[in-house]
């Protein structure tokens, strides 16, 4: 999986050490470069200082006639311990830094305590490397003219090396720590950086499925704005072709209507006017033709109750209400069909106050008790319990028909889906909107269903759950 | 007619490899070896000369306790001496001028040149 | 310090780094899983410490030419897994099935081998410098600035390569593991000159005045190409063996496809 921010950090970091690093080794090139040339300019001074203190000293003996190349190296005083460095200057032989000799026609005059016997560098005026005491030393070798003499002054070059590295590493060390840190830093920003596109990602995926309301766009970075201004181009459509099919179903459904209420109207005549009970065939063909237009009344019916208690559709301000009064005027209303079939019902619990709204319960109620009475078979009984807790008020419907398998409670809701398909049992007229109407007016009073396994009646129990603060 | 090319060539490249040999080991032979000593990262003697055109072996003894890389861009060698070990670099043959070599561990002390006259 | 440690650092990491993010971006090409890197990575370095813990009897090998030798050899075993890896490339650029089980096992092999042979003198180096206090420092921050300048410039070669289109992306690959392949028999003739298995001669041709080997380019080309400023002819001839060699296998695979090709549309046509 690729990720823009791991690319931009690594990319990022990459190059910025590259060139950091590139900067830095030239950095240290130079200032060794510099360093070595002071040192080398520091060399160049000894010489010349010796040279002319020793000049001075060389002349002054000759006019007192004393023969310099008589003093004697080994004595105290032809000793000159350089101690230049104090760190430097030590009991062992190697911590030497500085050595010089001075030379007149071959003959050495004088000489550091720590500098060989033999010419150290050739005799030619300028800086050498040479090898001796087992180590390497930088030479510059001085000819002075007036006094004839040769001035060779050397230093060791690793020390030499050492004290310039050490203060040259002091100025790239800060480089190479602030590395890490550069990259934590880089990955910081970059993560906040991309945070829009994040919270955009996040804004999608938390949409439900039905919210079609489009994204905002003021506060999206220029780069979004056309995926947002694409996105809401998208939703907008989808939002007018859901509209259409919704509005298309309901116009259909109300248009439906009158056409059904007259083949009704027409079809009570008609049985009327032919004398049925002398044509079984007639008569047959006859019942067949008023149970279906009494479907397709229901199913009209069915299908503008779902349109009008859809969430778009409803409008209309929540109340308080008696959901307990309102089952009891259902039953009361739906009792002709439970008396039919020799159904018990019983109506059980208190008056419970939700808010919510009249006709949209009252439907609730209707769908749910038409479906026990529907699937429960003769004879059997059907309890409504209404209960309420601290937070919640609680509707139970249960029967004691044959139940629902549990792998099928999902799809129940599901509209135009009926239990076992179309060879349903029962034999009853249906549409399976039933409980997708159910569904959404729940959802409307942000209530939740659940269906399960009646404990007494070892039917199907379906259960609401109002929220008792109710819906705002 | 195949078979007898094929005997040609085989016998062709035989002959070519016992040359090479035999070339090789009269090279070998008159191979002069000079000696190189490592002592406290500084080669001895820093300076060393050879005839021109001619095949020499470097043997480079590593007197110090670290290992050190020799190493010349100008002679295409790089090799590692172990500490306290000797190794074996063959240079040459080389037109006259000056090779720098040096430690490749210890750059500013270990410096020396070969120079082909 | 400072500074010879970075070179000697960058140019071992270099080298290994260019040939890991050609075969990382490769093999996310062609859609390998991605767990052979790990595997090569580890026994890279734990062949890195075999090798530099046990040079001095490595050394001794072949009358003390055995470091030579050996380097030699790692060499030419990367180079003709180079060559099979390439083969398999081209194999899986003409739209044939690959095994994938075999080339994720070649790779580790190259990497493996790679990270031995430069990881060992790495490990050589710290050793030896970091004997005196001295120069910790300097060769620690030294190390640091040249493993990351090269891990850095693998790393953008790596996006480079793996950004571009499939086709170009496997062709330039291809180009460059070739380039990198005739390099390694070019250094691998080097070490067995120096080891005098191979005659010495006279260089060729000098072209440090124009490109010296010690140049920062004169470095990156010698890690991608193996430059050399002073080749003899037995090195300059190995190494355009080494180029022809792999593109005359792939030139005979073109033709037998294209002709299978042919051979199979023919009767379709009739």
């Amino acid at each position: 999986m690729k990720s823009i921010r791991f690319f931009l950090s690594i990319v990022i970091l990459s190059t910025i050490t590259l060139m950091a690093f590139l900067s830095a080794l030239n950095g240290y090139r130079d200032s060794m470069t510099k360093a070595e040339q002071l040192f080398d300019s520091e060399l160049m001074d000894k010489a010349h200082l010796l040279s002319i203190v020793f000049s001075a000293l060389h002349i002054k003996n000759k006019s007192l006639n004393t023969d310099v190349s008589l003093i004697d190296l080994e004595s105290e005083s032809g000793k000159i311990d350089n101690g230049l460095t104090d760190e430097t200057r030590g009991e062992d032989f190697n911590d030497h830094f500085f050595a010089f000799q001075i030379w007149q026609n071959d003959q050495l005059l004088l000489r550091s305590l720590h500098a060989p016997e033999t010419a150290i560098s050739q005799f030619k005026q300028g800086f050498q490397d040479i090898n001796f005491f087992n180590h390497r030393w930088r030479a510059y070798s001085y000819y002075n003219q007036r006094s004839n003499l040769w001035i060779i002054t050397t230093e060791r070059k690793d020390i030499r090396y050492v004290l310039a590295e050490n203060i040259v590493l002091e100025t790239i060390l800060p480089v190479v720590i602030m590395l890490p840190f550069l990259g934590i830093l880089i990955w910081s920003i970059i993560t906040y950086g991309l945070s829009p596109l994040r919270t955009l990602a996040k804004e999608l995926g938390s949409k439900r499925a039905d919210d079609l309301t489009p994204l905002a766009i003021d506060k999206q970075p220029v780069e979004l704005i056309q995926v947002v201004n694409s996105t809401n181009d998208l939703l907008k459509r989808l939002k007018a072709s859901f509209f259409r099919e919704k509005r298309f179903a309901s116009d259909a459904a109300h248009e439906l209507r009158t056409p059904i209420s007259a083949i009704k109207v027409h079809l009570h005549n008609l049985s009327h006017l032919i004398p049925l009970p002398e044509l079984p065939s007639a008569k047959n063909s006859f019942l067949q033709l008023q149970s279906s237009v009494d479907r397709m009344g229901h199913l009209v019916e069915q299908i503008l109750n779902l349109n009008r208690t859809s969430a778009e559709q409803y409008v209309t301000r929540f109340t308080e209400l008696d959901i307990y009064n309102i089952a009891q005027d259902v039953i009361v209303k739906e009792y002709a069909h439970f008396e039919e079939k020799q159904l018990k019902i019983a109506l059980e619990g208190e008056h419970c106050h939700i808010n919510g709204e009249q006709f949209a319960l009252e439907i609730l109620l209707q769908n749910l008790l038409t479906n026990a009475c529907k699937y429960t078979p003769e004879g059997g009984s059907v309890l409504v319990n209404i209960s309420s807790d601290d937070n919640n008020v609680y509707l139970n419907v249960e029967d004691s028909g044959p139940g629902v398998p549990e792998d099928q409670y999902e799809r129940l809701f599901d509209r135009f889906y009926r239990l076992n398909g179309d060879c349903h049992t029962s034999g009853t007229i249906g549409c399976g909107l039933g409980l997708a109407i159910v569904q959404q007016i729940v959802e409307l009073h942000h209530a939740k269903i659940s269906l399960g396994q009646s404990s007494f009646l070892n039917g199907l129990l379906v259960r609401v759950i109002f929220p008792k603060e109710g819906a705002k | 007619m195949n078979a007898a090319m094929i005997n040609k060539t085989s016998f062709f490249i035989l002959r070519v490899t016992i040359i090479i040999f035999i070339c090789q080991s009269i090279v070998y032979a008159a191979t002069p070896v000079i000696d190189i000593e490592i002592r406290n990262h500084l080669f001895i003697p820093s300076e060393i000369v050879i005839p021109e055109n001619t095949k020499v072996k470097l043997v480079i003894h590593n007197h110090d306790e670290t290992d050190e890389e020799f190493e010349s861009y100008e002679l295409n060698r790089e090799k590692v001496i172990i500490g306290q070990r000797k190794g074996i670099i063959f240079i040459g043959p080389l037109p006259a001028g000056e090779y720098p070599f040096f430690g490749e561990f210890f750059p500013k002390t270990a410096q020396g040149k070969v120079i082909v006259k | 310090m400072l500074l010879s440690s970075v070179i000697i650092v960058l140019r071992e990491v270099l080298e290994a780094a260019l040939l890991f993010s050609v075969l990382i971006a490769l093999s996310k090409q062609m859609g390998l899983n991605s767990r052979w890197i790990i595997w090569s990575l580890l026994l890279g370095v734990l062949g890195a410490f075999t090798y530099g813990m046990n040079i001095n009897n490595v050394s001794e090998w072949f009358d003390g030419v055995g470091q030579e030798v050996s380097n030699a050899l790692m060499q030419l075993t990367i180079y003709f897994m180079l060559v099979v890896f390439m083969l398999m490339l081209y194999h899986f650029s003409c739209k044939q099935k690959v095994s994938k089980f075999p080339l994720s096992l070649i790779m580790i092999m190259i990497i493996l081998l790679a990270i031995t042979r430069e990881g060992a003198e790495i490990i050589l180096y710290f050793f030896s410098v970091t004997h005196s206090q001295n120069y910790y420092m300097a060769v620690l921050v030294g190390m640091t600035i040249g493993a990351s300048i090269g891990i850095s410039i693998g790393i953008l070669f790596y996006y480079l390569l793996s950004n571009l289109k499939p086709e170009r992306s496997i062709f330039i690959g291809l180009v460059l593991l070739l380039l990198v392949s005739a390099g390694m028999i070019s250094q691998a003739s080097l070490l067995l000159i120096q080891a005098d298995w191979l005659p010495s001669q006279l260089p060729l041709w000098d072209t440090s005045e124009l490109l010296s080997e010690k140049s920062v380019t004169g470095q990156l080309l010698y890690a991608l190409l193996g430059y050399e400023a002073t080749p003899t002819a037995i090195q300059a001839g190995l190494y355009l063996l080494g180029l022809i060699f792999p593109i005359s296998i792939i030139m005979g695979l073109k033709f037998t496809y294209t002709r299978k090709k042919i051979l199979s549309d023919r009767p379709t046509k009739q």
